[in-house]
């Protein structure tokens, strides 16, 4: 990396700026799947390391939270952005130089943000917790750098045409930077009460549902139409899809708050818009099963399409949920429960890990111009991802509901936490097989740069995977 | 951008304007990726009034909102009464036992009354010792004078709704209409949505016509 940091333009090989995020986002994948298996080992076993002030629960969990969402998911998000857009537009990216800088200093700026994280330094608000200084970082050096290079993609495109997912990656990236900097103002305006809670998941919903789902859904869009040889089932269907989450997924932040004494008007129309996730939901998952006819032998046959349409499907579950557990009724029972945290694993690990997993396996293998080393490590790693995601889903949901009972009817807190017990040992299980599964996907990776087979011209991964 | 009126359900869009689209739509190669011109499935559209249909059913006021302090202002009453203070006041039984003997003393006692409360007291129901709880204050604030509609039972606590029911004069009631405000913009929001959508889907090529595909790939 560090050659092309002064490198003249033209002498940087396309896909470079794409390739460093991937092995970085791959990296902090294992990184913060060991901090998440850490930290649910400190909940099944909370002596373990007792008495150590930097490996307590209150300091590890949000340095794995934003080692996960800034680490793994954004900088997947970047790579796949970086070859899929020019590609999309029969071009090259803007600036792969910007791109190269734009990766090292958003590594950069991640350790130092994590590192104030653990060392407690923290505005104290869940999800945007990083202080102001690290917020200004974020958005002026790791992310408006990230969008200007995909918009200037997509504005010097060789097409007339813009297809589906890189409408998403611009209106994405725009909506980032507007919820990123207006939802940090509690931070920057020291806002208290009401407002600061308000403000804080006015964020939290937004990052989630205007950045990470809709681009993990545009990869989606890119991967099955490419690999499958099928035309996308429906460009309409991908309007009702792009402009139902603009419309109804921005609006609902107030769905988090539903006990608070916020305005009921605000509540209610919240609610209202929060089941009306589904409409997106049902055009996107109908959209991409639809595109898939003729094609499904691929989904035991093909890595990236197992893991992207085991996304896809994770979406039904990940909306029927997301649309019903905010009404008032639903969420009287589940909210402050394990079940949020269940929901929240399936949203990033399951939907959207998925679905940047096979970005990131195809983009390489793309851009290096070679087969993946190892068929059978992939299928492990989809396989350890998928039984160890689905073992810390079930588990928390479970334990969510038992907090969920326990709640209502007012069991003591300790009775609770034996009732839980077995839960939380189950979740460290599930965690950790996602870690190692991780292990090997950087391994199968690192073999696949070395000593992948090399793709003859013309052809797609997929279309040699299998031969020798 | 040619418009045309004259059959808006089948296309919005001008013939030269639909016939250059579909040249762009077959002609250009978008990274390899072509699209098809299908209409949005039936059961889609079914499933999106569905959702709606669900989403206004679900999050129904009724089903979610504060009880309002008017509707146990008759529960404080009895209470207060000579015939349910001797039954909470007996030394004889349990606590507990004098708790629900009372209440149903009450109980039975609304159910001889006309009220408009009926329907959300059956929502909100409540139990003796937090009626004792609140009973103080709404006796505080009927003195004051104040409109029990007005102000919300939140736990141990009775306090002014937050809702901004602005009138006609510019006065502000802190009484939610039974329809809640929040349902008048969704059904605003959701109209405008699907016009929005009608419009942006008949401008394009009418799904009947099918892309050949076979000319840019």
């Amino acid at each position: 990396m560090l050659k092309y940091l002064f490198a003249k333009e033209d002498d940087i090989p396309q896909g470079s700026a794409a390739i460093f995020f991937a092995v970085s986002s791959i990296a902090w994948f294992i990184i913060g799947t060991g901090l998440g298996s850490f930290n649910a080992a400190k909940l099944a076993f909370p002596d373990m390391f007792h008495g150590l002030y930097a490996l307590q629960f209150g300091h590890m969990r949000q340095v794995h939270v934003h080692a996960v969402i800034f680490g793994w998911i954004a900088m997947a998000f970047a790579a796949s952005m970086m070859y899929i857009t020019p590609a999309l537009g029969n071009t090259k990216l803007w600036s792969e130089k910007l791109g190269v800088w734009n990766c090292l200093l958003y590594n950069i700026g991640l350790c130092l943000a994590l590192a104030l994280l653990w060392s407690g330094i923290t505005s104290g608000r869940e999800y945007s917790d990083h202080i102001w200084p690290i917020d200004l970082y974020i958005a002026f050096i790791m992310v408006i750098p990230w969008c200007v290079n995909v918009w200037m993609t997509i504005l010097n495109r060789r097409t007339q045409g813009i297809y589906t997912t890189n409408w998403f990656f611009a209106g994405s990236m725009l909506m980032l930077v507007i919820v990123f900097l207006i939802g940090n103002m509690p931070e920057f305006l020291h806002l208290t009460g009401l407002n600061e809670a308000y403000m804080t998941w006015w964020f939290a919903h937004n990052v989630l549902g205007l950045l990470i789902t809709p681009v993990a859904a545009a990869i989606t869009y890119y991967i099955v139409p490419k690999i499958t040889g099928n035309p996308l089932y429906s460009h309409r269907v991908g309007h009702l899809h792009f402009w139902s989450i603009v419309v109804f997924y921005s609006t609902p932040a107030a769905h988090h708050l539903m006990s608070s004494p916020l305005p009921e008007w605000l509540k209610s129309f919240a609610s209202v818009e929060g089941v009306l996730i589904l409409v997106p939901a049902v055009a996107y998952v109908c959209n991409l099963l639809l595109t898939m006819q003729g094609r499904w032998a691929m989904f035991v046959e093909n890595i990236e399409i197992k893991f992207t349409i085991t996304g896809v499907l994770l979406a039904i579950p990940l909306n029927m949920q997301g649309g019903f557990q905010q009404t008032r009724a639903i969420n009287w029972y589940i909210h402050g429960t394990g079940w949020i945290v269940a929901h929240a694993h399936l949203a990033l690990l399951g939907f959207s890990t998925f679905a940047e997993a096979a970005a990131v396996y195809y983009g390489m293998q793309v851009l290096l111009r070679r087969k993946l080393w190892s068929a059978s490590l992939a299928n492990f790693h989809f396989w350890m991802l998928l039984i160890g995601f689905s073992l810390y889903w079930v588990s928390m949901t479970i334990s969510g509901l038992i907090q969920g009972a326990a709640k209502i009817y007012e069991v003591p807190y300790v009775d609770v936490v034996i009732a839980e017990h077995p839960y939380m040992i189950v979740r460290w299980l599930g965690g950790t097989m996602v870690f190692f599964g991780n292990i090997t996907w950087l391994y199968n990776m690192i073999m696949t740069a070395r000593a992948g087979d090399p793709v003859p011209v013309g052809r797609q991964p997929a279309e040699v995977a299998y031969t020798r | 951008m040619g418009w045309t009126f004259n059959n808006p359900l089948f296309s919005l869009t001008t013939a030269d304007q639909n016939k250059a689209a579909k040249d762009v739509w077959e002609g250009e190669s978008l990274g390899g990726i072509a699209e098809n011109n299908n209409p949005l499935p039936r059961p889609v559209i079914g499933l999106l009034l569905l959702t709606f249909a669900t989403a206004i059913a679900l999050t129904f006021p009724l089903y979610g909102q504060r009880p309002n302090a008017a509707i146990y202002l008759d529960y404080v009453s009895l209470m207060n009464s000579t015939m349910v203070q001797e039954v909470m006041n007996d030394r004889q039984i349990t606590h507990h036992e004098a708790n629900s003997k009372a209440m149903a003393l009450i109980e039975d006692s609304l159910v001889h009354f006309e009220s408009p409360y009926t329907f959300q007291r059956e929502q909100h129901p409540i139990d003796l010792d937090q009626l004792r709880v609140i009973a103080p204050k709404i006796i505080e604030l009927q003195r004051a004078g104040a409109d029990l509609e007005q102000y919300s039972v939140i736990g141990p606590e009775v306090v002014k709704a937050n809702f901004f029911n602005i009138q006609a004069d510019g006065t502000v009631i802190a009484k939610q209409p039974w329809w809640d405000k929040g349902y008048e913009i969704s059904f605003w929001y959701f109209i405008g949505f699907c016009l929005a959508v009608i419009i942006t889907v008949k401008r394009l090529p009418h799904f009947s016509w099918r892309p050949d595909h076979s000319i840019a790939h």
